[in-house]
């Protein structure tokens, strides 16, 4: 464990309480002290260790990025909109099956599948939405059950809570699908590897999905059972800008919501993220502006590119260059989560020097602070 | 217990004070014996009830102290002897039913109420002094001052009882009804019980000491008449005595336990030429001219009596009420804070006492001695805490109901009752019982908590009670829920016995006190039939019973029973072997570190979970553990486990 970590108490006083919990998860499923209910990681009983895996792995506890950088890329974190950008492209699956069933381009399902299929994992872990449209944790051995986790869910889910329950004996190789702040909370695992969990190299492939902002569940599932018949709905979709629509695809047709309305049931703390294209994951994969059935995707890392490298291949994946116009919308889109994000932080703390769980190099928070959006901006 | 009908008259036997009572009982030819289980009364009916059937006599453990003496009563109209006996705690569940008592009469037949009173509350929700009760309701008051008396007293009170024509009350404390002494047996009468009421109510002329269905103020004065005729009947009596010289230094006025301690620090002090000792046994009303002829014999009076400061009081204001020449000098004891007046006496406490007043140098043990009295038994005595029993279905029904509440987070909380389950107070429970009273308090309590929504309260309320406590006072309060609508959880941890006091029958039961067939009264039907959603969960099955909680706690509304049903460990244990093989296994113990640190021996806490700070792992105590499972489904590592034995 690193010597400046704590406990509990903390992570309850320091993040949980104070409303900054993503509900990512790393801090659960392998200790019996918390446990998640109805929206919340609420404490059964006081653990009383002064240090513990689950402030340290907390995405809102003290993070270097540059360390976190390094440990992944080999390189201190930059100032680069989208991340350490290795290739960047649009993606879409040649598996008709998978093209009903997966969001955009079905990248994340294909790639698992063919993870799968040549045995490079064993097992993924994902979510998948229960028949509530509730997201539960799912390890998957098969690509049918990989078909059943397809489509994006847009809710916080504590998924890094499926990967600890896994016993600390399996042999299991595994890809994980995770948020930008999931993938943190994996990249410190890394980091300080917890010697009574599963064990972390198991993890052979992550892929990051780009994410603005997560739904509460608990609040939204109340906004959906006033309007819609819940078990009906097959998926959801947040349509890029300049949409401004929240659809839900149910039975044979689809109802769109003003996202504005749906807006609401964010989680508030995703207001102090900075985030938007899963920087520290193997591959990152999101939608692509104005082009529907397409996944834009961020290989960052070797064992990303071999992965995609394989999937081109063997045709499991058809790619095609990301247009200049889009790329940049994309870059816009990333700059502004980031200014707003730090302009939220440091709203909240009042100082400038202290970036609540944020540490990173002064002339890299003012250079973030110092970029103004271009005229006629997107979202 | 020992056999208390042994038919020897003249020989010795060592009883338990309340033993000697019972066999008091019996010697006085009762015909009924009635009671509520309560330390420390509960072997005087228990004993009874061993050899009711060869004395032809009836005995039951009734619901609960009210309908106990209700039931006595009545035998005593019929022309039955009886007694009635209850902890300090259930003569105030029946002190309506006294009050009124006291004013109607009894019958031809004498009834006795025997209390015990808990000094220091060993095991019991308050400490109070029962006697202030006789004096308040009028009723003549007797106390042992050890086991010789106990018997002798109780036998004498039916006479006393008749004679005056109303109920009297005998007190006795912890340490003379739970202690052992020698006892001379007296005879056993052989008497053909015949019950009949008649009708001896005259309205045109009642007689005053005959019984009258009709309670009015002149009964209270005809009672007072009743007591002139006890004190003149209490002046010669033989369980009031004088040791000492004649003209004492210092004169004792004990009774009771008080009596023991007080010989003990004469003795001690071997002042025997200068105290002396007034024990009285007849207490109220009080014998005054014994009083008055020992007040005179001295200037300086000290009262030892466990624990308020009731002859203290009494005799002081009969002193103060005599012409000045004849007034006693000084009164010292609780008023003069020479005498505690909560918590019991020791021979210490008198010791300290006189010597204070009569300014003697007296080394008592040194400091030194003290502090190798208490290390030596830092050796061999491990410190821990009151905790339920290994294999209690109250620590997974605790464990379950804590998950429970704090995964709903609203800061719901327990309001506690009596019984086993009043540990719930403390670790063993997990500290859930934010509110602990007296039986039937729980539910109660639940119900003011369930109806302050209107005012904004939001927190889930659990009341708990065992399955006697429920029959002995939590119906009405169920039904005040459903009528009212009240919001809250009853949780009736039903282990099939009333444990706390020893596993007397209840109206659960299949079995009455004498062993006979009892009609079993169902619980989940009383509640469904007055209205209350009801859930039968079984402890042991933690995710389930979990599971179930957190739904009803969802639902939030209206009065919701669930019913924790699995036998108490100790009852289950003598008719069956252990339900599951259970071992630990050393190697997937991961002791203190991130992940469990100690979940078991810090938090669940089952007294055969032993921490082993050399290896940092748990083990289990094979001697204690009863294995029962529960800890296999609470450990994290899956160290702990459990084969069902075929």
């Amino acid at each position: 464990m690193t010597t400046k970590t704590k406990g509990m108490a903390e992570l309850f006083k320091e993040v949980i309480n104070r409303g900054l919990c993503t509900l990512c998860g790393a801090c659960i499923g392998d200790c019996p002290y918390t446990v998640f209910y109805r929206g919340k990681i609420r404490m059964i009983d006081f653990c009383n260790r002064e240090e513990g895996h689950c402030y340290e792995y907390c995405p809102r506890t003290p993070t270097v990025l540059d360390d976190i950088s390094r440990m992944i890329f080999g390189i201190p974190y930059c100032d680069e909109e989208l991340g350490t950008v290795r290739e960047i492209m649009m993606a879409r699956t040649t598996d008709k099956k998978i093209r009903s069933r997966g969001q955009y381009g079905g990248t994340v399902t294909t790639l698992l599948s063919l993870a799968l299929s040549q045995g490079l994992i064993d097992k993924a872990v994902l979510s998948r939405n229960s028949s509530e449209k509730q997201p539960e944790g799912m390890v998957a051995g098969s690509v049918d059950q990989l078909m059943e986790c397809a489509g994006s869910n847009y809710m916080a889910y504590p998924a890094l809570e499926t990967l600890n329950r896994i016993p600390s004996d399996s042999k299991d190789k595994l890809g994980i699908v995770v948020t930008p702040c999931q993938a943190i909370a994996l990249a410190k695992m890394r980091t300080s590897p917890p010697s009574r969990r599963v064990e972390i190299s198991n993890v052979r492939i992550v892929l990051g999905l780009f994410c603005t902002w997560a739904l509460d569940y608990c609040r939204f599932h109340g906004f959906l059972k006033e309007r819609l018949d819940i078990p009906k709905i097959r998926k959801f979709d947040i349509p890029p800008p300049p949409a401004n629509r929240f659809d839900v695809y149910i039975g044979k047709e689809v109802r769109s919501f003003s996202l504005d309305e749906v807006r609401k049931y964010r989680m508030p703390t995703c207001a102090y993220c900075l985030d938007m294209t899963a920087e520290f994951a193997d591959i990152s994969v999101g939608a692509v502006e104005g082009v529907e059935g397409w996944n834009t995707v961020i290989v960052r890392t070797e064992r990303g590119a071999s992965l995609l490298e394989m999937a081109i291949q063997k045709r499991v994946l058809e790619t095609d260059k990301l247009p200049d116009r889009i790329l940049a919308h994309l870059k816009e889109a990333s700059m502004i989560k980031k200014t707003r994000g730090l302009k939220e932080i440091i709203r909240q703390t009042g100082d400038e020097n202290n970036l609540l769980y944020l540490v990173m190099r002064d002339e890299l928070r003012d250079r973030f602070l110092a970029w103004n959006a271009p005229e006629g901006g997107t979202h | 217990m020992a056999v208390i009908d042994l038919n020897a008259p003249g020989e010795n036997r060592l009883f338990i004070g309340n033993e000697a009572i019972a066999r008091g009982a019996l010697e006085a030819g009762i015909g009924w014996a009635s009671a509520y289980p309560g330390t420390p009364s509960s072997e005087v009916i228990g004993s009874l009830a061993e050899v009711a059937k060869e004395q032809k006599i009836y005995v039951e453990w009734s619901v609960n102290e009210k309908v106990a003496l209700e039931a006595a009563a009545a035998a005593s109209y019929a022309g039955i002897r009886a007694l009635a006996a209850m902890k300090m705690a259930g003569l105030n569940v029946a002190q309506d039913f006294l009050a009124s008592l006291v004013l109607t009469g009894i019958g031809k037949k004498g009834l006795v109420l025997m209390v015990g009173d808990d000094p220091e509350a060993h095991s019991s929700s308050e400490e109070m002094d029962s006697r202030g009760i006789a004096r308040v309701f009028d009723i003549p008051l007797l106390e042992p001052g050890d086991f010789q008396e106990a018997k002798d007293m109780m036998k004498w009170a039916f006479e006393l009882s008749e004679e005056l024509g109303t109920v009297v009350m005998l007190r006795s404390v912890t340490r003379i009804a739970h202690a052992r002494g020698n006892v001379r047996l007296g005879d056993l009468p052989q008497i053909e019980q015949r019950a009949i009421f008649e009708n001896v109510y005259n309205p045109m002329s009642p007689s005053p000491t005959a019984y009258m269905p009709v309670p009015s103020p002149l009964r209270h004065a005809f009672q007072h008449l009743k007591l002139d005729k006890a004190r003149s009947k209490y002046e010669g009596s033989p369980f009031n005595r004088y040791s000492g010289p004649e003209k004492p230094d210092l004169l004792l006025i004990t009774c009771g336990s008080g009596w023991l301690y007080s010989q003990d620090a004469v003795s001690t002090l071997g002042l025997e030429k200068r105290v002396g000792i007034l024990k009285l046994g007849t207490l109220w009303p009080l014998p005054e001219k014994l009083v008055q002829s020992c007040l005179q014999k001295t200037n300086r009076v000290l009262f030892i009596e466990e624990i308020d400061p009731f002859l203290e009081g009494a005799i002081m204001e009969f002193s103060s009420s005599l012409s000045p020449e004849r007034r006693t000098g000084i009164f010292y004891g609780k008023h003069t804070r020479h005498i505690n007046s909560f918590g019991e006496l020791t021979p210490d406490s008198v010791i300290n006492a006189i010597v204070s007043i009569l300014d003697i140098k007296y080394e008592p043990i040194t400091a030194e001695y003290i502090n190798k009295l208490e290390s030596i038994p830092k050796n061999f005595v491990i410190e821990r805490m009151l905790t339920f029993c290994p294999g209690c279905p109250h620590r997974a029904s605790y464990w379950a109901m804590k998950t429970a509440l704090r995964m709903d987070g609203r800061d719901g909380f327990i309001t506690g009752d009596i019984g086993c389950y009043s540990m719930g107070l403390g670790p063993a429970g997990f500290f859930q019982n934010r509110t602990q009273h007296s039986m039937g308090g729980g539910a109660g309590v639940a119900n003011g908590f369930g109806q302050l929504w209107r005012f904004g309260f939001n927190q889930p309320v659990m009341a708990v009670c065992g399955d006697s406590t429920f029959f002995h006072a939590a119906i009405p309060a169920l039904i005040n829920g459903v009528h009212n609508k009240a919001n809250f959880i009853l949780v009736v941890l039903d282990n099939s016995a009333t444990a706390m006091t020893g596993f007397q029958p209840h109206p659960a039961s299949d079995l009455t006190a004498m062993g006979e067939d009892a009609t079993p009264v169902s619980i989940e039907v009383v509640c469904e039939a007055i209205g209350a959603q009801v859930e039968i969960c079984d402890p042991f099955d933690l995710k389930s019973t979990i599971y179930k909680l957190l739904k009803l706690l969802e639902q939030n509304n209206g009065v919701r029973v669930a019913i924790m049903r699995r036998t108490c460990e100790l009852v289950r244990g003598r008719r069956e072997a252990h339900p599951f093989k259970v071992r630990l296994i050393a190697e997937k113990c991961i002791g203190e570190e991130c992940g469990c640190n100690r979940l078991c021996t810090r938090v669940f806490r089952c007294p055969a979970l032993v921490w082993d700070p050399a290896k940092g792992k748990t083990m289990i105590d094979e001697v204690i553990c009863t294995e029962c499972g529960v800890c296999a489904d609470i450990c994290p590592e899956g160290a702990i486990v459990k084969e069902t034995v075929i």
